[in-house]
């Protein structure tokens, strides 16, 4: 039995279903992110999880208990929120140590869970300032020690760090995954930014018009996405359409001068529409010169802008097909804009699934 | 302090002029009473020869100690009564009516529409014919409480807008009972709107004259006093009498503007620059 189970859990808001049939197990020890795109129904999931909302259908058990008709207050849960919400009128001690007052704890062991937090939290000295006298970065870390002050049974966190920038969002991702492993609490971590739940879960659902498109552990949702969807969501990928065509083994779909090969997989019919994806980083250059632009996975390309991104270049290629980019290395051969080039990559790299009816 | 000439435009002195005449138009009346009332030359106190006697006269009067009484109890319960209501409905309009809300919000400030004077009448009428009730005091802070709650539910309303009702949310999940929640975080962040709509309620509940005129008959209050003693001839004791009802809104005024300029209390008014971090 999981530590919590999320069963047949739907939400409705008028006719629409912002959370459609969400079956999810999560264990003690593990760091989940929801991750998906604004209006996906990921923070209506959360809060129900938090019992701000009630499900329309379907059960949530925390910790083997069924709190689906518990109000927030008795289900043991803490949250931090994308706005921080601290309470304005309180200073930062009295905002660490209200979880704790209302939890009845005894003076002595309310101060010194809150000596604990402040001190984990490089919160000392602020302990008499008041919320509009903080930095954002200092609120977020009062918000997070709200969170953990309580040892809740699960954090929840509503896009913590999206009202940050980016240094210190990448500082406060090592915090808080940090935090996580140190207390042993499940963490449930909500966020659009495939960054911030690439970085710290364990495993990641993606969401997608209210329903978990997949579950699954963050390196099988980066290098074995499930769906088209999560193939351009997560990570940065080149999109190639076409025609199924099955042959001994392989599939191929060809089309502006490029034929795209690899291994036939079920649910794909010959003559298929079909949409292949290709990660940048997956994608290796080599100087025109070199030859083989005819093989399969390979085509021939214009250097035509090049972006330096610190550790690794990207390169985007104009070839007759339309844009192509390919994320390099510093280390390797750098091209200059202009220069004449072939793109190819293996075709284990190849992600293909049916071409959304959309056309996108 | 150093003003160059060049500043005086004409249309800047046109404009001065126009407040200056303004504020001389509204002011001056009230002046002239609170200059009357301590003058024992009191009908053309230029310059007042200062005395005592008028305000004697009036604190000696027990007919205006009566009428001040049951002014302040007639105040103070119409007061506190359609604040709490009015405090009570802005919470439910703003959390819970969905997409009704309109609807009660015109149905709630509907009696700003009505005349005071139809609305004692009609109390008078309605209590007497189908409650049984006569006119007395309870009925008398009851209907003023009527028109009082519509002027509170606006106060409270636009200040309450400025709340931020998921910091509700947060005290729910960090283990606070709805009741706790109400009491620890949404009561001390929107009791100075409140304050601010019992005030402006007081101040029109004590001066209200039609409601009560109706209602009480012949226990006095004191604009009905007042309104009472207008039909012998104006008193001095009247001066004396407006300039008292003057001093005590005048005093609750300040209050609030000195509690807002210090910052000790926004009344619901947040400056942009407090929310923002520093």
């Amino acid at each position: 039995m999981a530590y919590i189970h999320l069963d047949g859990v739907s939400k409705q808001y008028g006719s629409v279903w912002a959370v459609d049939r969400v079956n999810m197990a999560i264990e003690k020890h593990e760091f989940v992110s929801l991750l998906g795109p604004s209006g996906s129904g990921k923070t209506t999931l959360l809060r129900i999880i938090a019992g701000l909302e009630r499900p329309t259908t379907g059960r949530v058990l925390i910790d083997g208990e069924d709190v689906t008709e518990l109000p927030p207050h008795k289900r043991g849960v803490a949250m931090v929120f994308q706005e921080f919400l601290l309470f304005p009128h309180r200073t930062v001690y009295e905002n660490l140590a209200f979880p704790l007052r209302m939890l009845k704890l005894p003076k002595g062991e309310i101060e010194a869970r809150v000596e604990w937090v402040v001190g984990i939290l490089a919160l000392r000295g602020l302990e008499k300032r008041y919320p509009n006298q903080l930095s954002g970065g200092q609120q977020q870390r009062v918000a997070l020690g709200r969170g953990l002050v309580g040892r809740p049974k699960v954090l929840l966190l509503d896009e913590p760090l999206a009202n940050l920038d980016r240094e210190l969002r990448q500082e406060m991702e090592v915090e808080i995954r940090k935090h996580q492993t140190d207390l042993g609490i499940p963490f449930i971590y909500v966020t659009h930014n495939q960054e911030e739940a690439l970085s710290m879960s364990d495993r990641i659902a993606v969401v997608r018009g209210g329903r978990i498109e997949d579950f699954a552990s963050r390196t099988d949702i980066y290098d074995r996405p499930k769906t088209a969807f999560i193939a351009q969501f997560v990570g940065r990928s080149n999109r190639f359409t076409g025609t199924a065509a099955t042959a001994g083994g392989t599939i191929s779909l060809s089309g502006d001068g490029v034929r795209i090969e690899t291994a036939t997989r079920p649910g794909i019919a010959d003559g298929e529409r079909v949409a292949a994806y290709v990660k940048n980083e997956k994608v290796r250059l080599r100087p025109a010169s070199a030859g083989g632009a005819g093989a399969a996975n390979t085509l021939a390309a214009t250097v035509r802008y090049v972006i330096l991104r610190g550790a690794y270049a990207e390169y985007v290629l104009g070839w007759s097909g339309g844009e192509l980019v390919a994320s390099r290395p510093r280390s390797e051969a750098e091209f200059t804009e202009g220069a004449e080039v072939v793109a190819c990559w293996d075709a284990a790299d190849v992600d293909l699934f049916p071409a959304p009816e959309d056309g996108r | 302090m150093s003003m160059k000439l060049g500043k005086w435009k004409p249309g800047k002195i046109a404009l001065l002029a126009t407040v200056a005449v303004s504020y001389l138009f509204l002011y001056l009346p009230v002046v002239h009473i609170g200059l009357a009332s301590f003058a024992r030359n009191s009908n053309f106190p230029y310059p007042p020869k200062w005395s005592l006697d008028i305000m004697a006269r009036l604190f000696s009067n027990s007919l205006y100690q009566t009428a001040l009484g049951n002014s302040l109890i007639i105040g103070i319960f119409a007061a506190l009564l359609s604040t709490a209501l009015a405090g009570l409905a802005t919470i439910g309009l703003m959390r819970h009516a969905g997409r009704r809300a309109p609807l009660y919000l015109a149905l709630f400030i509907a009696p700003l529409f009505v005349a005071e004077v139809l609305l004692g009448i009609s109390s008078l009428i309605f209590n007497g014919l189908f409650l049984g009730l006569q006119g007395n005091m309870i009925s008398a802070i009851l209907a003023n409480t009527v028109h009082c709650f519509s002027y509170a539910l606006l106060i409270i309303a636009t200040q309450l807008y400025r709340y931020d009702w998921r910091l509700d949310d947060a005290a729910m999940v960090f283990g606070a009972s709805p009741a706790r929640t109400f009491f620890e975080v949404t009561l001390p962040l929107i009791w100075p709107g409140l304050l601010g709509a019992f005030i402006v309620t007081f101040i029109m509940a004590f001066n209200n004259l039609e409601i009560s005129f109706y209602l009480l008959g012949a226990t006095p209050t004191l604009p009905s006093a007042a309104w009472g003693a207008l039909r012998y001839g104006v008193k001095p004791e009247l001066y004396a009498l407006a300039t008292c009802v003057n001093l005590i809104v005048f005093a609750l005024l300040a209050i609030m503007f000195v509690l807002m300029r210090t910052g000790l209390l926004t009344f619901g008014h947040r400056p942009e620059r407090e929310r923002s971090a520093v």
